[in-house]
């Protein structure tokens, strides 16, 4: 299956820059990297192994761990397998380099992982606030001790 | 002498007042006094006198005219357009038909307020829906409906005249949209500015070959010079331009550009709220009423057709009124079934394709006239 | 929020929620006469925060908020939510409640499909004809739901474990019926709508949209097959009984709005066919499996992908020991196509007259995007 393949072309490529990668479901692989060299990464994701297509991405938070993981989806037009690349942030004080220079279409969605975990982007040509109001007074809505102190009258 | 006579004697300025102050001032005393007792026979005599003029004033073209009109336009507009969309249209106002339904809307923008945005310059703004709907009307009175029907009869002055009226109209959305303090209006004016500058010049080439085929400028004439043939037959090129141009010119579907409701809110109409919108609204019939009646007057044939029960000018009222009718309704239907062209695909329209076909059009003309046909 | 404004003569204009046709949302443009140098979407003025609340109710009472993601559209998305819960909770669907759910989905892919050509139509220049067309005639697809379900818009009739109800008695001839009824219409709208001369002057060769770059920005639905790429998760990735229904994938080389919109009237052909299969072939058996309300779930992680009319919609779900989610992410594809709507005043020439037109041949939903 295309999927293993793929796997093993990452594994083998990439063995200093990953944690772990493995196929979470068919058509879909799931590879944890490290902070160092994640753009690189990406974009050899990219350019050598077919992942031309943004799809989103998204974090989750686990206040437990103390750590927020970040989730980048890129689609594979030619073997149509779902990449999530996975990257993990301390929980206070998130940064972490931005992938618009790898996938342009990450810009929307980088917004609002800002604004619901406070992920900062380094390198974010727009950071301007996206789905919270103009009025918002502050707070990260997707964290888990998120208690609705932002949401206006 | 009686006090009519004392009048008419004072009116024909032969009375002779008396020389003395104080006879002087009696008889003034005296003719003032008779008027006012005497005023309903001098109304009386005033109406007999001033009959027709005040007919074609009050009644047609004039006042009724126009305002029945952009009624039953409206209320039958937006019943066709209602049956076309599977829709009914207005129903319940008027005893399920909606005839009332215009008055009701006219009386509710009655009732609205109007509002006034800051820094709106709002003489010019308030001035304009008014001189809108008044202006296409006043170039109406130019339009023959019968051999002595004419409200304005100015002879071989009225086709330019017209012109001149009706060319008037654009400039008073144009005002309105930069009175308006509004980018969405200033779009619109400018959309209102280029849309006619490329419309009007074909328009007139094509009166211009039509006034060189009857011989002359009178509207009368024009009419006249049709009872063998409409001009519609000769000049198929000029009544193509001449029917996209009463399009055009009344901003209609497909060429409402500058009220392109889904771009621009409402182009230059975006500010207008309560009694002005409704002089907006009404401005568009009245231009349309215009518009048609030159375009039947100069190539239809005007009021020319066959005379009914002996009446001669009843039935040319009637034929006038009749292809005005049928025109409406042609021009209605095509409101339903076209999208809207964009304002680059119009002008190219106009000055690609319109204005030469006008000038091939003239060409024709006088090489009929020339060889002797016309 | 703006940014600043860059060149002295540009304008900049507030195609705002305050207008006629732009729907929920603000979009800036900046004007210099009539073209259009840059396009800037401000979206979230519908966001509700489904995501947080989906964290916080449990797994039967999550189908109603996402439901209301997009109105016209429900059961898919409604579809890729519950296929996330069943394979989290590794529940299995029998072959009758697959093949009622496909024809759901196609009945709501061509509703929403009909709405967005209405809309078309209505950017194109008030030409509100064609939309109310398309409204009377989903008025037939919305009775047969109600027949079905029992609700005309939301139906939450798609529920983990299989479907609710069974069809009713005579199901299946009034979906026959409404379908050649709909075939009916379908000519009707390409002689009215396409081949119209006014329409095709105004879509051809508008807001040309590449292959490369559509795959490069990101697009997704007939907007990607508009461009000529023949990817629908009805077929990558398959779901419900969609392995064993005969449809093709609607591809259109042009690249432009024509192109767009022509892909979404024959996706409409397509599901036609579809709604026919079912009718005709539809296996017998139990409709669900018994699946408790309050059910709880063991860690999980998965990823369910479904083809909304829209686009590619996926939910990724993240499962705790407890009756509630622990995580929904949704990838929404209005904001992905928001995206390559906001470079194609970059990528070709379009003008403020166009706005509407290629908006709408993007088809966005902005409660889609904003979630």
């Amino acid at each position: 299956m295309s999927e293993e393949s793929l796997l093993a072309g990452i594994k083998e490529a990439h063995s200093d820059s990953i944690e772990s990668a493995a196929v979470l479901q068919p058509r879909c692989i799931s590879v944890v990297a490290k902070m160092d060299g994640f753009v690189e990464l990406a974009e050899s994701m990219k350019t050598r192994f077919g992942f031309t297509q943004p799809v989103a991405c998204g974090g989750v938070d686990y206040p437990g761990e103390q750590r927020i993981q970040m989730i980048y989806y890129a689609g594979n037009p030619e073997h149509k397998v779902m990449l999530t690349l996975r990257v993990n942030l301390p929980r206070d004080g998130p940064r972490m380099p931005t992938l618009t220079g790898v996938w342009g279409a990450m810009d929307f969605h980088e917004r609002e992982a800002y604004e619901m975990f406070g992920i900062e982007f380094e390198g974010h040509p727009n950071m301007i606030p996206f789905l919270l109001p103009p009025d918002w007074r502050g707070g990260h809505p997707l964290r888990k001790d998120f208690k609705g102190e932002g949401v206006t009258q | 002498m009686t006090h009519l006579g004392l009048l008419r004697a004072v009116a024909a300025n032969s009375f002779q007042f008396s020389r003395t102050d104080a006879g002087f001032i009696a008889e003034a005393f005296e003719a003032v006094v008779s008027f006012i007792l005497n005023l309903p026979w001098i109304a009386l005599e005033f109406l007999q006198v001033n009959a027709k003029p005040l007919t074609q004033v009050i009644l047609l073209p004039g006042l009724a005219f126009v305002l029945v009109f952009a009624i039953i336009a409206v209320w039958f507009e937006r019943k066709f357009l209602a049956r076309a969309m599977l829709r009914v249209g207005p129903y319940y106002c008027g005893k399920r038909s909606g005839l009332l339904q215009v008055f009701a809307d006219f009386l509710k923008l009655f009732m609205k307020e109007i509002i006034v945005p800051k820094d709106m310059d709002f003489m010019f703004f308030a001035a304009m829906p008014v001189l809108v709907s008044t202006l296409p009307a006043m170039a109406m009175i130019l339009i023959p409906f019968d051999s002595n029907w004419v409200l304005w009869d100015i002879g071989s002055l009225s086709l330019p005249m017209f012109f001149a009226i009706a060319g008037l109209a654009p400039l008073l959305p144009i005002f309105a949209g930069w009175a308006a303090n509004n980018k969405y209006s200033y779009i619109g004016a400018f959309r209102v500015a280029y849309m006619y500058i490329s419309a009007e010049i074909p328009l007139v080439i094509c009166a211009a070959a039509v006034a060189i085929m009857a011989g002359s400028f009178d509207l009368l004439k024009i009419v006249e010079a049709q009872q063998g043939m409409w001009f519609a037959v000769p000049q198929f090129l000029g009544f193509a331009i001449f029917f996209l141009g009463v399009i055009i010119e009344s901003e209609r579907t497909p060429f409402d550009i500058p009220v392109a409701e889904v771009e621009l809110v409402f182009g230059w109409r975006t500010e207008y709220s309560g009694i002005l919108f409704g002089f907006t609204m009404m401005a568009e019939y009245v231009l349309f009423q215009a518009w048609t009646l030159m375009f039947i007057t100069l190539y239809l044939g005007g009021f020319n057709g066959p005379v009914l029960l002996g009446m001669t000018t009843a039935s040319h009222i009637f034929w006038l009124l009749a292809k005005f009718a049928a025109l409406v309704v042609l021009i209605i239907l095509i409101r339903c079934v076209f999208p809207r062209l964009r304002l680059d695909q119009m002008l190219n329209l106009g000055w690609r394709t319109l204005t030469p076909l006008a000038v091939l059009n003239l060409v024709f003309v006088l090489a009929l006239k020339v060889l002797g046909v016309y | 929020m703006t940014e600043p404004i860059i060149k002295p003569d540009v304008m900049r204009i507030s195609w705002g929620p305050q207008h006629p046709m732009s729907g929920q949302t603000r979009i800036l443009l900046d004007v210099d006469g009539e073209k259009v140098h840059k396009i800037i979407a401000d979206l979230g003025f519908t966001h509700r925060g489904i995501e947080k609340i989906l964290e916080n109710r449990s797994f039967f009472q999550g189908i109603i908020p996402i439901e209301r993601m997009v109105m016209a559209d429900t059961t898919n998305i409604g579809m890729g939510y519950v296929s996330a819960i069943e394979k989290a909770l590794n529940i299995e669907v029998p072959e009758r409640a697959k093949w009622i759910r496909s024809l759901m989905c196609e009945m709501s892919r061509i509703n929403s499909h009909l709405y967005a050509f209405g809309l078309q139509a209505e950017a194109t220049g008030y030409f509100p004809a064609v939309f109310l067309w398309t409204t009377v005639d989903r008025t037939i697809l919305l009775d047969l739901f109600e027949e079905l379900t029992g609700a005309r818009w939301s139906y939450n009739f798609i529920l983990p474990g299989g479907v609710h109800k069974d069809f009713p008695e005579g199901f299946q001839a009034k979906l026959i019926k409404g379908v050649e009824y709909l075939r009916r219409r379908f000519e009707d709208y390409w002689e009215a709508m396409v081949e119209n001369a006014v329409f095709e002057a105004r879509c051809n060769g508008l807001a040309v949209l590449k292959p490369e770059d559509a795959i490069r920005l990101g697009a997704t639905g007939p907007v990607l097959r508009g461009s000529g790429i023949p990817m629908d998760t009805r077929k990558d990735d398959p779901y419900a009984a969609y392995p064993d229904l005969d449809f093709d994938v609607i591809t259109e080389p042009a690249c432009d709005v024509m192109a767009r919109t022509k892909v979404r009237y024959r996706e409409i052909g397509e599901s036609l066919k579809i709604m026919e299969q079912v009718a005709n072939e539809i296996p017998e058996g139990p409709i669900s499996t018994k699946t408790s309300f309050f059910v709880r779930s063991k860690p999980a992680e998965v990823m369910s992908r479904v083809e909304t009319a829209r686009g590619e919609l996926g939910i990724h779900m993240y499962t705790e020991a407890a009756p509630n989610p622990y995580r929904v992410k949704i990838n929404s594809p209005t904001l992905r196509n928001m995206y390559v709507f906001e470079r194609l005043a970059e990528l070709d020439e379009i003008l403020m007259a166009d706005i509407p037109v290629v908006i709408n041949s993007i088809d966005p939903w902005y409660l889609d995007s904003d979630r």
